[in-house]
């Protein structure tokens, strides 16, 4: 990330994450109040936003969850303050129960939402598609193909939002968030920040039954006029050819058609409908451009959320087309495009035949047999693994279930330690367990870290005290959201912009909401701990078990910062007796076996020097070496 | 045409610092650039890719299939797990180093027999793929340097000279200057110096460079 290009009051061009660019966008834009929860493909823009305060004026929050940083925009916005929150797709989830409502009471000052989704779930529990959200709320959204794009999007988004008093989404999709390009940089003219009178404006939010309905029929004429004004909008651009095949597209599948045209030698040969507002659709625009077609071609990811619009203004428009998209089998809903699959989609609905494709791939894996898979782990130093090690032999024949949540423990769910009998959303591990502890014989266990813990599992931790139910739940505390960039959360000492924030324990609110075990242990105590995890398991009741170590990726930096040195460890070849208690069930990515002697190897450039792995070792064979090599 | 490079290594090696300072200096060339990253999940000692597409009709972030002129892979392994985006007869530049993952390991574990993958199987893998594979020692270079993290440099300044490659080497000098940490500045441009060197010594002799 380069800072220096998205804080320059330049106008010059810059390469950027679409990320960076669209914070660029909302500084260009003036933007006074930013909040957010993080997730992937979106962390970035908090990031960026993070390392730019101190040059900018604005508000920044990290906030509790996604419904709180929406709310958070939502306040300032009806003060008539600029403001913008990004969240991915699942996160908008959890703050639709406000964007809903947002629709009705309408805003002041312009409120865009980044949404981001992630076809393919790259990092994500599911490919929902989250651009049902603005016809099901009324609420416009404009979707951006490039960074240079979603810049203007965002620019153009806060006018929008302004003009007609209604939050705006820009719909992005992880190929899109996470793409760099060439960004034209505007000029940033920043007007100081001031509190406003709230009773001089003379404004009112609310609704509620017959206010509602009454808002209802204000929020379908509002559509409407969004409708016409989109009909010229420069997000929808036709690029014309003489022919009677035609696509439409938006979003990074407009890139793979134009890249699959260039390949099948068609660019001149295909007209292509680009249609960056998506809600409400330009209807008029697509009926002109479906009248005189044979064939067209729908090319979007996931649901046939602009196919089936297409299908109902074809009925009057130009029944005789025949449609191409997910119905006609061309494309599937599931997993994320590629410029491979949209060069068979087109030339299957042309009828021509396409580069061969899967014989490439086909070739490859032949290459690959031996190839060992590489999955996400966690890191050198990790405290869930030193969590794991002790709970692990805690759980050893004792009959459980156990639920896990979203973070980095998440990874506990894939090979080579592959446990886990359920994983949801964020906090269910506890709903779920609530449930479970009274339908099944065996002792539940569910696991959440701390920014789930203050993001969605309180309420259900609640539930468990006031109704009696009885599981264990071991609370994650690594200080930091570590998943997403080791962001600060609640359980950090810093806030937004690395400003001094204050920490809310989690030990008190579960000792004050009366739940009587609550142990505290140190994650790298894998010896002593196991001890703990019994008793928690063994314990008649609700029983909380608190897991404290920083993650280490977050202690490296503060580490570095403060100048002081990792000290890795080695194995003493003489006294190790190959028990390999070291590695075995620990899986540290910094383990490897000699394949001489078949004792175990710690790479220096990669150990972090937690010492966990030393205190498995019976034979103290696992040492800290003296002096930095 | 594009000029398309697949750029792939294991989260923390500095993918992305990489694709910086190649961005940058298409700025200053005036070129067109853009790119499809996948990191997130995967930062944590997973997979890292970087497609990394220079020129005015690349329009997809995503390089097709058996199109990528160079494969980048700052890992050896990873160079085998993305080979089907590099063009049959492209080039595939790699690190000797390899970073075993823990499944590998638990597998030597259960089974005497078992060994880990060499980085000699690896390479005749990928000759059936394309006869330009070129090992880089990216790790003992970059000590050279005074910097164990500059192996990205390192393999930067190697695919530099190509002739083919689309970008003045004034123009990635003052990018590094502009990306990479200041403190880091000087072992950087020296991590690419000896990173140019080397490839005269290998890279060139599969494939043609640019006159020094
Ligand atoms: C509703 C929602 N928002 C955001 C995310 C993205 N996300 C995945 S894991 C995670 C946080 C994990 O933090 P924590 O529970 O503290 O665990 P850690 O990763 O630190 O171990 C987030 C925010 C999500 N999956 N769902």
């Amino acid at each position: 990330m380069v800072l220096r290009d998205v804080v320059a009051n330049e106008k010059r061009n810059a390469f950027m994450l679409c990320n960076e660019a669209i914070v660029r966008g909302a500084l260009e834009s003036d933007v006074k109040v930013v909040a957010f929860y993080p997730g992937a493909p979106t962390s970035e823009v908090l990031d960026t936003f993070n390392d730019a305060v101190g040059s900018f004026d604005y508000h920044m929050e990290i906030a509790t969850n996604e419904k709180v940083a929406l709310e958070i925009c939502a306040g300032a916005s009806f003060a008539g303050i600029r403001s913008l929150t990004a969240m991915k797709s699942v996160g908008t989830n959890v703050a639709s129960d406000a964007l809903f409502v947002l629709g009705y009471t309408g805003v002041r000052g312009g409120l865009v939402l980044v949404m981001a989704d992630d076809p393919h779930a790259h990092s994500s529990q599911s490919e929902q598609d989250g651009r049902f959200f603005a016809p099901n709320a009324y609420i416009p959204m404009l979707e951006p193909s490039t960074a240079q794009e979603a810049k203007d999007m965002v620019k153009r988004a806060f006018e929008i939002s302004e003009r007609h008093r209604v939050p705006v989404i820009v719909r992005t999709v992880t190929r899109v968030n996470h793409q760099s390009g060439i960004v034209r940089l505007d000029g940033i003219d920043r007007k100081e920040f001031r509190r406003v009178k709230w009773r001089e404006l003379n404004e009112e939010f609310t609704t509620l039954g017959e206010g509602a309905r009454q808002k209802k029929l204000k929020m379908l004429k509002r559509a409407e006029e969004l409708a016409t004004e989109f009909e010229s909008s420069e997000f929808n651009y036709v690029r014309d050819a003489p022919s009677d095949f035609g696509i439409i597209t938006s979003s990074v599948s407009y890139l793979y058609v134009l890249e699959a045209l260039k390949i099948l030698g068609l660019e001149s040969k295909a007209k292509v409908l680009k249609l960056g507002t998506t809600y409400p659709l330009p209807k008029n625009l697509i009926r002109t451009f479906i009248k005189g077609l044979a064939k067209v071609l729908i090319v979007e990811e996931l649901s046939p959320y602009l196919e089936r619009e297409v299908y109902a203004l074809a009925k009057d428009t130009n029944p005789a087309v025949t449609i191409y998209g997910k119905w006609s089998g061309t494309f599937s809903e599931a997993w994320e495009y590629n410029p491979n699959l949209v060069v068979k989609g087109i030339a299957a609905a042309l009828g021509m035949s396409a580069p061969d494709y899967d014989s490439i791939v086909d070739d490859a894996k032949k290459l690959k047999v031996a190839l060992p898979d590489r999955y996400p782990t966690f890191c050198a130093g990790c405290p869930h693994r030193g969590t794991w090690a002790a709970l692990s032999q805690a759980l050893k024949n004792k009959p459980h279930y156990f639920s896990n949540d979203i973070g980095c423990y998440s990874m506990w769910i894939y090979p080579p330690i592959s446990h886990a009998d359920s994983s949801l959303c964020m906090g269910a591990s506890v709903g779920v367990a609530n449930g479970l502890s009274n339908v099944i014989e065996e002792r539940v266990v569910a696991v959440v870290g701390d920014s789930t813990f203050y993001h969605a599992a309180i309420p259900a931790i609640m539930n468990a005290v006031h109704n009696g139910n009885k599981f264990t739940l071991i609370i994650l505390d690594n200080s930091v959201t570590a998943m997403t960039g080791q962001q600060p959360n609640f359980s950090t000492d810093f806030t937004a912009g690395w400003r001094q924030g204050k920490k809310v324990s989690i030990e008190n609110i579960c000792r004050a909401i009366g739940i009587e075990f609550v142990e505290i242990v140190d994650s790298y105590d894998a010896k002593k701990n196991i001890d703990v995890f019994k008793r928690a398991l063994d314990f008649d009741g609700l029983s909380i078990v608190i897991s404290r170590r920083e993650c280490a990726l977050y202690g490296d930096r503060n580490k570095r910062r403060k100048g002081e040195a990792i000290i890795p460890f080695y194995i003493d070849t003489e006294q190790c007796k190959k028990a390999y208690v070291c590695m075995r069930d620990f899986y540290c990515p910094c383990y490897s076996i000699d394949e001489t002697d078949k004792k175990p190897r710690i790479a220096q450039e990669q150990c972090d020097g937690c010492s966990v792995c030393s205190k498995l070792c019976p034979f103290v064979a696992v040492k800290r070496t003296e002096v930095k090599p | 045409m594009s000029f398309d490079i697949f750029l792939c290594g294991v989260g923390g090696q500095g993918l992305v610092l990489l694709t910086s300072v190649i961005g940058n200096a298409c700025v200053k060339a005036g070129k067109r650039a853009i790119t499809g990253e996948m990191y997130g999940l995967s930062q944590r000692s997973g997979t890292v890719f970087v497609h990394m597409r220079v020129g005015d009709d690349a329009y997809s972030p995503l390089i097709p299939y058996g199109a990528a002129d160079v494969i980048i892979a700052l890992e050896g392994m990873e160079a085998l797990r993305y080979v089907e985006f590099l063009k049959k007869g492209g080039i595939i530049l790699m690190n000797k180093r390899l970073m075993h993952p823990p499944i590998e390991t638990s597998k030597l574990l259960k089974d005497k027999q078992a060994k880990y993958i060499t980085i000699d199987e690896i390479v005749s893998k990928l000759k059936e793929w394309t006869p330009n594979v070129a090992v880089v020692d990216g790790l003992s270079i970059a000590k050279e340097s005074g910097n164990l993290n500059a192996e990205n440099t390192v393999f930067l300044g190697c695919i530099s000279v190509l002739k083919d490659f689309p970008l003045e080497e004034k123009f990635i000098r003052e990018s590094i200057s502009q990306v990479v940490p200041e403190k880091s500045i000087e072992q950087n441009l020296k991590a690419f110096e000896l990173g140019r060197k080397s490839a005269y010594d290998s890279l060139c002799k599969l494939v043609s460079c640019k006159q020094v």
